[in-house]
This record gives C-alpha cells, sequence and structure tokens, in this order.
C-alpha cells in the first residue's frame, strides 16, 4: 500500500469513527438565521416607523443596557441557564465525539464496524459456549469493554472460563481497533425452561 | 466520506457556545453581583447616550435615519447568506468517475462509478450473510473512493463480513485492473435486528 494510500485510510478511519458535528452545527445554523432574519426585518420595519413586529430594536437595546433594574431572580435564571447551553456546546465543539464503532484490521480497504454487530456476534459464540439460549445472552460494546451477561438454564451450570476463552478467542480474531476486553458476567439465578 | 467542514462545524459551536457562555454569565452577574450592578448601571446611561449621540451625527442627508442601521441590516444580510451557503456545503462528495486514466497517448480512459458499484453491489446481493448492501464512491482529496456499506444479520462475525467484501474488492481489481481505494462498513440497524439469526458456519 502507497503512502498516499495509507494517509487516505488514516483520514477516512478517523472521520468515520468520529462525529462530524454536522447535525448541531446546522441546527444553531438554523437558528442564527432566524433570530438574525427576525432582527433585520424589526430594524428595517423600524427605520420604515411602522410599528414592530413582536420587540422594536430600541426597546430591545434598552432592556439590554437596563438589564441590572429588571427583576434580579428572573435574570439569573435565564443568565446560568443560557450560559449552561453555552457551557455544553462548548465541551461538544471540543469533544471527539466518538461514534459507537471500531476499525478492524484489514488489508486491501478501511472497514469499520458498528458495536452493535460485535455484540451480536460475541453474543452468538458466547451462548454457544456457555450452553445458554441466544435469548439469554446479553452483550454490550462500548469503546474499550464489551460486557457479556449469561442467565443460565435452571440446572444446567454455565462454565464462565470456557465463555470468556470463546470471547476472547473472538475478540482477538477480529482485530478490532481499539482492543475491547471481554468480562463475562453469569446471572446468579438460573431460568426455568430457557 | 462526505466532504463536509469538520472544522468550521465544531468552529460554529464553539462560537455559538462562547457567545451564549458570556452573554448568560455577565446577564447572570450584572444582577447577583452588587459591584458589576452598579458598574453596568453607570455604564448603561453613559452607552445609552453615546449611541444616542452617534446615531444622530450619522444621520444620512434626506432620509433622516443613521447609516449605521443600515449597516447593520446589510451585515445581517451577509451573516444569513453565509449560514446558507454554510449549510448547504454539507453532504456533498459524491463522485461518477472511478477510474480517469490518460496515460496512453490517443486520449482518455474513464470509467464510471457505476460500474464498480455494480458489478459489487450483484457479488454481494447472492450472501445470506447480508440484509443489505449498499456501494457508492466519494471523492476524498480528489481520489475515487468506494464505500461499501453491508448490514449484517444477527450474529455474523464483522471479520467474516469484512472478509466477503473484501474478497469482491480483490474481484474486482482484477476487472479494473487498478486499486480502488475502499471503505468496508459493517453496520447492524433495525432490518438486521428483526431479521433472521445467521446460522452456525
Amino acid at each position: 500500500m502507497s503512502s498516499s494510500t495509507k494517509a487516505l485510510y488514516a483520514r477516512i478511519g478517523r472521520r468515520e469513527t468520529h462525529s462530524s458535528r454536522s447535525m448541531l452545527a446546522i441546527v444553531l445554523a438554523i437558528i442564527l438565521i432566524v433570530v438574525f432574519a427576525w432582527v433585520g426585518t424589526e430594524v428595517v420595519i423600524a427605520l420604515l416607523g411602522l410599528p414592530a413586529l413582536l420587540v422594536a430594536p430600541s426597546d430591545m437595546f434598552a432592556s439590554a443596557v437596563g438589564l441590572a433594574e429588571q427583576p434580579a431572580a428572573l435574570v439569573a435564571i435565564a443568565g446560568i441557564v443560557t450560559a449552561v447551553i453555552g457551557l455544553v456546546l462548548i465541551v461538544l465543539s471540543l469533544s471527539p465525539g466518538r461514534r459507537a464503532r471500531h476499525l478492524i484490521d484489514t488489508e486491501r480497504a478501511v472497514t469499520v464496524v458498528d458495536n452493535e454487530v460485535i455484540a451480536s456476534a460475541l453474543a452468538r459464540h458466547a451462548s454457544y459456549a456457555g450452553n445458554v439460549d441466544p435469548d439469554n445472552a446479553t452483550v454490550s460494546v462500548s469503546h474499550r469493554l464489551g460486557v457479556v451477561d449469561l442467565t443460565p438454564t435452571s440446572g444446567i451450570p454455565a462454565d464462565r472460563d470456557a465463555v470468556t476463552r470463546a470471547v476472547s478467542d473472538q475478540l482477538d480474531s477480529y482485530g478490532l481497533r481499539p482492543t475491547v476486553r471481554a468480562r463475562v458476567r453469569i446471572a446468579e439465578k438460573g431460568k426455568v425452561g430457557a | 466520506m462526505t466532504s463536509s467542514n469538520r472544522f468550521a462545524n465544531r468552529l460554529l459551536v464553539f462560537v455559538c457556545g462562547l457567545v451564549l457562555l458570556v452573554v448568560g454569565g455577565a446577564a447572570a452577574a450584572a444582577v447577583l453581583v452588587p459591584g458589576i450592578r452598579d458598574g453596568w448601571k453607570d455604564a448603561g446611561t453613559q452607552v445609552t447616550d453615546q449611541v444616542d449621540s452617534a446615531l444622530e451625527q450619522t444621520r444620512l442627508v434626506g432620509l433622516e435615519v443613521s447609516w449605521i442601521l443600515i449597516a447593520v441590516v446589510a451585515l445581517l444580510v451577509i451573516a444569513i447568506v453565509i449560514l446558507i451557503v454554510f449549510i448547504a456545503r454539507h453532504g456533498h462528495g459524491h463522485t461518477s468517475r472511478a477510474v480517469t486514466d490518460s496515460s496512453g497517448e490517443h486520449g482518455t480512459t474513464v470509467v464510471e462509478s457505476s460500474v464498480a458499484e455494480q458489478a459489487l453491489q450483484d457479488a454481494l446481493d447472492d450472501h445470506s450473510e447480508f440484509v443489505a448492501s449498499h456501494v457508492s464512491t466519494y471523492a476524498v482529496r480528489r481520489t475515487p473512493v468506494l464505500k461499501v456499506s453491508v448490514t449484517c444479520r444477527r450474529g455474523v462475525s464483522p471479520k467474516d463480513a469484512a472478509a466477503i467484501v473484501e474478497s469482491k474488492l480483490l474481484a474486482l481489481d482484477g476487472l479494473l485492473g487498478r486499486e480502488l481505494p475502499a471503505l468496508i462498513q459493517v453496520s447492524g440497524g433495525f432490518r438486521a435486528r428483526v431479521g433472521k439469526t445467521t446460522r452456525l458456519q
């Protein structure tokens, strides 16, 4: 593989495993457009000397300047809520925004796999190794950890080591990036007839 | 795979966040902290006077309105246009050319991306491991890249799924005589959840 293809694959891999924040940016852009259009319309209407749609620009300015005279509790609550929303947006803009996906080492292409697919494959192998019904195996896969929950059939003990081995073998064979560790939990109470 | 400008997205979110944080914080501080409260009141009267005199001085002859207000409207219109362009630039990046080869003496060879897409699609449709598959082509940094997305049946090993798609890609390489960069996306989703579980292989 040439170095340019490698760089291309690195870029694609990174972009596919991280959120683009497009949704949020578009929603904010639409809100800004609406607000700007409204303020612009109010200014034009005021210039023409017609009655304001909602608030005249001079009143907007006066209430912003005279903020300190308004009811303190109301202004404080509104200000704090606004500031918290702003803080959340800043955190969202700076955080990596990882998506629930992993990269798989493959020769020919970049491969991204939803965590959901990894989980359902693990569930199948775990239920086979633990000798339980597939419906009684629940797996959740996060960035670095896969948690396998098994509910054994009453009277038939599930072998924890065998399940751990089977799940770990599967995870190793996938070659996930970043690597995922398995944790197997077997419910103490079994289910009848499962 | 799209050419959406992610830095611009984050910049917009960051700037909006910063403005809200500063405005909200200032408003809360103006009523809660006594020192700032007095300062705000003093500054308020000054600012009002200054703005009034500025608007007075910049009155346009004959129109009786300040050009500052007209400039504000113009700036708002420009900002709206920029935001609309910003929204419209999302989601692009599809290309209809898979190969453009101008190495020969007698002209250029162009292979449409639908050739590669249909060949792969056909090959993948026969596989029972997948409930759905879709092939599209994007230009990433001006290089055509195939995107093969497959929806797996429940329980299919992602490694097996990737291996199947890779074998089809290698066959396509043989057909085209060159390697197209490719992305394989293995996903689950609603159709995988309601579909039949895979058999043990």
